[in-house]
């Protein structure tokens, strides 16, 4: 019986903190699906007949805004992808000379390649910004990506190295006995067993490189200009659209919100760094 | 090569030998370059273009560009602003870490119940994580509109409160809204990380301090927390160098106002760069801000050395 009490108690404290957390995400759809002329209406209409018009009018470009959010999803898909191989093709190497490799000022370099994940963003956009202008790279892809590659980078090493370390080094071993090569071993013995690993930082390097705004904010005008940067534009001298932020919103997020969803153990192994076994 | 190679086939062990000391360091340096070479660019070259800017006038566009020594300096400083908001700042991320801390701890401890729907409710909580930080932040600023928005709606509707709030004209209000949407978005970050913290705890202990007639909160204490402590330690860490990051979803929803009341050193610096184009003091307060950042982060590293072994070699 106190048992039951417990349980009870518990999951109303539960479900009402998943309300909670659920409320904005749920508003966000239920608003793109109203009818536009309905979404600003209060009271708040409840039943009302779903309809896709605001999908159509976001994706197609039918708004105040002046380029098609498809457009800008685009953009940011490939600065995504890129930043997140180009963390990887980095980070890989580098996380296993320092899981692996014994020399003379390892630790005090492992140490400030994590100290560098401080580096806040606000501060670096200032210089790079400069950089750009001068070397005109302003509203291009690289202007990103290389950014958040290297935002990324820090906590790609940290992981994969504590990856890395939980691999028998024994199998390794065997393979150099045999006379593979470093890089041989590196791609043929190390990179599947990292699998998971890499899932876990290309999940999270890619929800950043997603996200982020301040750099695509400051360094894009139109030819690289991101999703949120986009989405934050619904919010205009017109006022605020709600069923176009709603429905870009939604396209924005779900990907994310998807992958994060499936790969959650992955995400959990990675951000605890291998203690949790 | 043979002869090498069947010698090691008899002593695996000696696999390490195959490359001198110093080779294998050159090796591994060549392993780490390109990683290096791209966190220099990013980090020491933008320090360094920031510390010469700091010490001058920069002129993006005309030809006035000039040295003016501590000139920058003194303007930063001397500003009581920077400093409100440096305060602001630090009140933020104590703020929003402590709640998220707090909260997050409860909830893994709730979810680390099992009940027949703890999956589908861990599943639920993860999902604002994923939420892009600049949406989450417009939702909100929709949500807490004091015409449109549902939340004054519905606390008027239920009789809750007489007057709409005005969410972004107050002080107090608008700390509560910028605070409410980091604890909404990050707290699961924190459960997730303590979650996995508490399923590792071995059941032993707990058996035997059960056992022993220890009560749920003496459990607790000497046994949960623990164990617990690495975890903690990671959560809170990482937690707070990204909340000192912070700029996108606080510029969305309250841009800092009202007046400077939410202003993080983040939006700042901003302002003063990229609106005003002040390079010289912008840059001032950047390297101020980094060295305060690099004292803050060894403290952090010292929290993460001494309660987990993600340091060690």
């Amino acid at each position: 019986m106190r048992r039951f009490l417990a349980d009870t108690l518990f999951r109303l404290l539960l479900w009402g903190a998943a309300i909670i957390a659920l409320f904005p995400v749920i508003w966000v759809v239920l608003t793109s699906i109203k009818p536009p002329e309905l979404s600003q209406a209060l009271p708040p209409v409840w039943d009302f007949a779903p309809t896709l018009q605001s999908y159509r009018d976001v994706l197609g470009g039918n708004t105040y805004t002046s380029q098609a959010f498809g457009t800008l999803l685009m953009h940011s898909l490939i600065v995504t992808v890129a930043s997140t191989l180009l963390g990887l093709a980095l980070g890989v190497p580098a996380a296993y000379a320092l899981a692996r490799f014994r020399f003379r000022g390892k630790r005090g370099t492992a140490n400030w390649i994590l100290s560098t994940i401080m580096f806040p963003p606000a501060v670096s956009v200032v210089p790079v910004f400069i950089f750009a202008s001068k070397l005109g790279l302003t509203d291009t892809f690289p202007v990103l990506v290389v950014p958040y590659a290297a935002f990324n980078l820090p906590m790609v090493i940290w992981m994969l190295r504590s990856f890395i370390k939980q691999i028998p080094h024994e199998i390794e071993e065997a393979a150099m006995v045999d006379g593979a090569s470093q890089g041989a071993v590196l791609r043929y013995i190390v990179l599947p067993l990292l699998m998971p690993g890499i899932v876990a930082a290309s999940l999270l390097s890619a929800m950043l490189a997603w996200n982020e705004f301040l750099f695509a904010l400051t360094l894009t005008r139109s030819a690289a200009k991101t999703a949120p940067v986009g989405i934050s534009e619904f919010t205009n001298m017109y006022g605020t659209q709600w069923g176009s932020l709603t429905a870009a919103a939604t396209v924005t997020v779900a990907p994310i919100l998807l992958a994060t969803l499936v790969l959650r153990r992955r995400l959990v192994e990675g951000l605890t760094f291998g203690a949790v076994k | 090569m043979t002869v090498v190679r069947t010698g090691l086939r008899a002593r695996p062990a000696a696999a390490r030998t195959r490359s001198t000391p110093s080779r294998r360091a050159l090796k591994a340096w060549g392993f780490m370059l390109p990683a290096g070479a791209l966190l220099l660019a990013m980090t020491v070259v933008p320090t360094l273009y920031l510390a010469y800017c700091a010490f001058r006038h920069e002129d993006l566009l005309g030809p006035n560009s000039r040295w003016v020594g501590l000139e920058n300096f003194r303007h930063v400083l001397g500003d009581p602003n920077i400093w409100a908001d440096a305060l602001t700042t630090l009140q933020f991320v104590a703020l929003a870490v402590a709640v998220e801390m707090a909260l997050g701890l409860g909830l893994a401890l709730m979810l680390s119940r099992k009940l027949a729907e703890t999956d589908l409710l861990t599943a639920l909580f993860i999902l604002p994580l994923g939420v892009t930080p600049v949406v989450s932040a417009l939702v909100f600023r929709v949500l807490l509109d004091p015409a449109y928005g549902w939340v004054d709606y519905y606390l008027q509707s239920w009789g809750l409160i007489d007057q709409p709030i005005d969410w972004f004209g107050e002080p107090f209000y608008a700390w509560t809204a910028v605070i409410g949407l980091d604890v909404w978005q990050w707290t699961p970050f924190v459960a997730l990380i303590l979650l996995a913290g508490l399923q590792g705890v071995p059941s032993e202990p707990k058996e035997a301090a059960r056992l022993d007639g220890a009560n749920a909160l003496q459990l607790f204490w000497h046994i949960i927390l623990p164990f617990m402590a690495p975890f903690l330690a990671i959560a809170l860490v990482f937690r707070a160098i990204e909340a000192f990051k912070t700029f996108g979803s606080v510029f969305v929803l309250t841009g800092g106002g009202p007046g400077t009341s939410t202003s993080l050193i983040n939006l700042d610096l901003y302002r003063i760069a990229l609106q005003n184009f002040d390079i010289g003091a912008a840059a001032a307060l950047g390297i101020c801000f980094l060295v305060v950042l690099s004292l803050i982060m060894g403290r952090l590293l010292a929290v993460l050395n001494r309660n987990t072994d993600i340091l060690e070699d």
